[in-house]
């Protein structure tokens, strides 16, 4: 059985940034180039964002996943600036929007992505519990994380099922390809998620007593040199915002 | 001690209690077996002890659990996890973390341990059961026996007195089961009170002290092993257990008349440059029953997929009927029943289900297959709504129907009782001499009972290729 691209690896991740610092990357991204928020100068830094994904995905050794986001995203970018002067009519209104709408949302997609595949539970957890969150929203996030690796090992099975009975786009219950898809997942989801609570409780989890954590995280350089890049919009929109 | 006082309990949406009035005592240090049917009420007495019953599993209780003086039915859960250490089945659910080291601090760390103490107890742990060598690694690429260790090992972390094990081998090959009885054999050296519920009983002949064997949610008897051992085989086959001595399981196969040959080609496969399976030759008679055993990680899995054609990188070719497959052609030949039989379950009744893919010429055919798998009175259900051989058995219906001509099985009867194995094996026979099938297990009592040919793959290469 292969490994699933969201689960994260022990071992061989390039370079390590702390968990903190990832989700403040995923923040930026999901602010200033989903949301398009800064104004002028912010959104001149945008292609600068952008790039980071594919680095960080480059430095854990992703080739294939930093590839495939380097060529999509360069595709989308070009072609939303292109198309919009050659095209016409419905053509043009289509290209745009699938353009715009890839160029906007990848980054924020593969950002996600680098956050899980690269973060083990237990140092997402210690990096909330470093950040004073409370456990209430600590251990519901954690087993969300927990789960996403088991969510696509399932739906690979299911995969492989559909095309044993072939069902497949083109296939004569192409139409149906979701409900088909949507109904055994839940259900296998549901039973795994239950038994993975079950399991958890009869170790202690959800206790009064605050739990610690032998995850060693914490800031280094590279931590510093990106939460010094993240700042920088948010500067440019102060500035912005009173004038200068 | 553990005591058990007058308990019932009724799952909330049942309509019958799935255990009534039980009283029972288990004295410190004692190693028992609680056996008996699928849904008699093993799992129930487990999860009494542990606490999931009523803490998390809700319905209607009457009655107490005592563990080691702390009343489990009141406390809350983080308490009980300090006394009463549980192993489950799945190794897939029943990990919180990717990697082994954080899994086997995870109990400590809920406790709220300080990090010192904590690595001391891996330590320890990790000496003490010979995981050293398993540390840092991530979970989901050990295999299932490994996997099972370090479940043990991270409930031992948390240094519990009693020790519950729900059905721990239903996914285990036979060196992991082993494995896991030494570990529970030094959890006995050590004092522990260990229960253990489960279907395959020879590798708890030397362990356990006590046999506790229930039927309808009720206890039907209570002895001491040596009184258990003395029982015969029928005797044992009547309450619904699988054999104690796995040699004696029951030899029924003959009458397999097939001449033509179905060939394979070229099954060579690697995953990221590592070949995990290498046959370049095997010529196996249409409409026989072949066992693919082999140890977790042999190249079985990698094996099945390639047959059914579902590795589009794969080369290899079967030749069947003068016809030679390639791996598109072999999407439509061939079919698995996975292990999880809710994987491949679309439609919203039975009859839909076993239609869908159906090769139009059948159409006919749907009632007289619906019949033979005894599926009839179901057509209207939900497959969902289904037990679990009846979802196995829609799942063949739905192969018969697509003109599938070679059937692959994946583990049918991990975690079944004597008389589901039973129906299963029997399943398989009617199949033979009418499709080929291919059975990867590691139920030796299932192989014995229908199958005609046994295939064992270890490093991704043929062992052994023998008839019955």
């Amino acid at each position: 059985m292969g490994r699933s691209i969201l689960q994260a690896s022990v071992t061989d991740r390039g370079l390590v940034l702390d968990p903190r610092t990832k989700i403040l990357l995923l923040l930026n991204m999901a602010i200033f180039v989903l949301g398009s928020a800064g104004g002028g100068r912010v959104q001149a830094l945008t292609p600068l964002f952008c790039a980071m994904p594919a680095v960080l995905l480059l430095s854990a050794k992703k080739w294939r996943t930093a590839i495939t986001y380097i060529i999509l995203f360069s595709v989308s970018y070009v072609g939303y600036a292109v198309f919009g002067d050659i095209t016409t009519g419905f053509l043009h209104y289509f290209l745009l929007s699938c353009c715009g709408i890839l160029a906007r949302f990848l980054p924020s997609i593969m950002m996600g992505g680098y956050l899980v595949s690269t973060t083990t539970v237990s140092e997402f957890t210690a990096a909330m519990l470093k950040m004073k969150l409370s456990e209430k929203i600590i251990i519901p996030l954690s087993v969300m994380f927990r789960f996403f690796p088991t969510v696509f090992d399932e739906a690979a099975s299911i995969n492989a099922a559909m095309k044993m009975r072939g069902i497949h786009l083109g296939g004569k219950n192409a139409g149906k390809i979701l409900e088909y898809r949507i109904v055994p997942l839940m259900t296998c989801c549901v039973k795994i998620g239950e038994e993975l609570s079950a399991a958890a409780l009869t170790r202690g989890l959800g206790g009064e007593v605050r739990r610690t954590n032998i995850c060693n995280i914490g800031f280094k350089v590279q931590d510093f040199i990106f939460i010094t890049v993240s700042i920088v919009p948010y500067v440019l929109w102060i500035l912005d915002i009173v004038g200068i | 001690m553990i005591e058990i006082k007058n308990v019932s309990f009724r799952h909330e949406n049942a309509d019958e209690g799935s255990i009534h009035d039980i009283t029972l005592t288990i004295p410190d240090g004692q190693c028992v077996l609680l056996c008996g049917e699928s849904g008699s009420g093993k799992t129930t007495i487990t999860r009494l002890i542990n606490g999931l019953i009523p803490h998390y599993y809700e319905g209607e209780m009457h009655g107490e659990v005592i563990a080691n003086g702390l009343n489990v039915t009141k406390s809350e859960l983080y308490e009980t996890a300090k006394k009463v250490g549980s192993v489950f089945q799945n190794p897939r659910s029943q990990f919180f973390c990717v990697d082994t080291t954080s899994e086997l601090a995870f109990g400590c760390e809920n406790m709220g341990l300080p990090e010192a103490d904590i690595l001391s107890r891996i330590d320890k742990v990790t000496a003490e059961m010979n995981i050293k060598s398993l540390m840092g690694q991530n979970i989901f690429e050990l295999s299932g026996g490994e996997k099972q260790k370090i479940a043990c090992g991270s409930v031992s972390a948390l240094q519990p007195e009693i020790m519950v094990l729900d059905e721990p081998t239903s996914n285990l090959d036979l060196n992991a089961i082993e494995e896991l009885k030494e570990t529970v054999q030094k959890w006995k050296q050590s004092g522990k009170t260990i229960i253990i519920a489960e279907h395959r009983l020879y590798w708890l002949r030397e362990i356990c002290d006590r046999v506790i064997c229930t039927q309808n949610g009720r206890i039907e008897f209570d002895m001491t092993m040596e009184e258990f051992k003395s029982l015969s085989d029928e005797e044992r086959n009547a309450y619904g257990l699988r054999p104690l001595f796995a040699e004696n399981a029951v030899q029924t196969v003959g009458n397999f008349s097939g001449t033509d040959i179905l060939t394979l080609n070229n099954f060579s496969f690697s995953y990221d440059k590592k070949e995990v399976l290498n046959i370049p030759k095997l010529e196996i008679p249409v409409g026989s029953i072949v066992a693919v055993t082999g140890h977790n990680g042999a190249g079985k899995s990698t094996f099945s997929r390639c047959l059914c054609g579902l590795e589009k990188r794969f080369k290899g070719t079967v030749l069947l009927n003068g016809e030679t497959l390639k791996s598109r052609q072999l999407l439509k030949k061939c079919y698995m029943v996975m292990q999880d039989v809710n994987h491949q379950l679309f439609c919203e009744t039975v009859e839909e289900e076993v239609q869908l893919g159906m090769n139009e010429e059948n159409a006919g055919k749907v009632q007289k297959i619906l019949e033979e798998l005894d599926l009839d009175g179901f057509a209207q259900r939900h497959p969902m709504s289904l037990s679990g051989g009846q979802k196995q058995r829609t799942a063949i219906a739905s192969a018969m129907l697509a003109d599938k001509e070679i059937l692959l099985f994946d583990e049918p009867t991990s975690g079944l009782d004597f008389k589901h194995m039973e129906q299963t094996a029997k399943l398989l026979s009617s199949l033979k001499n009418k499709k080929t099938v291919f059975v990867a297990t590691h139920d030796p009592e299932l192989i014995s009972r229908c199958c005609t040919h046994i295939l064992r793959i270890e490093n991704g290469v043929i062992d052994e290729f023998t008839s019955r």
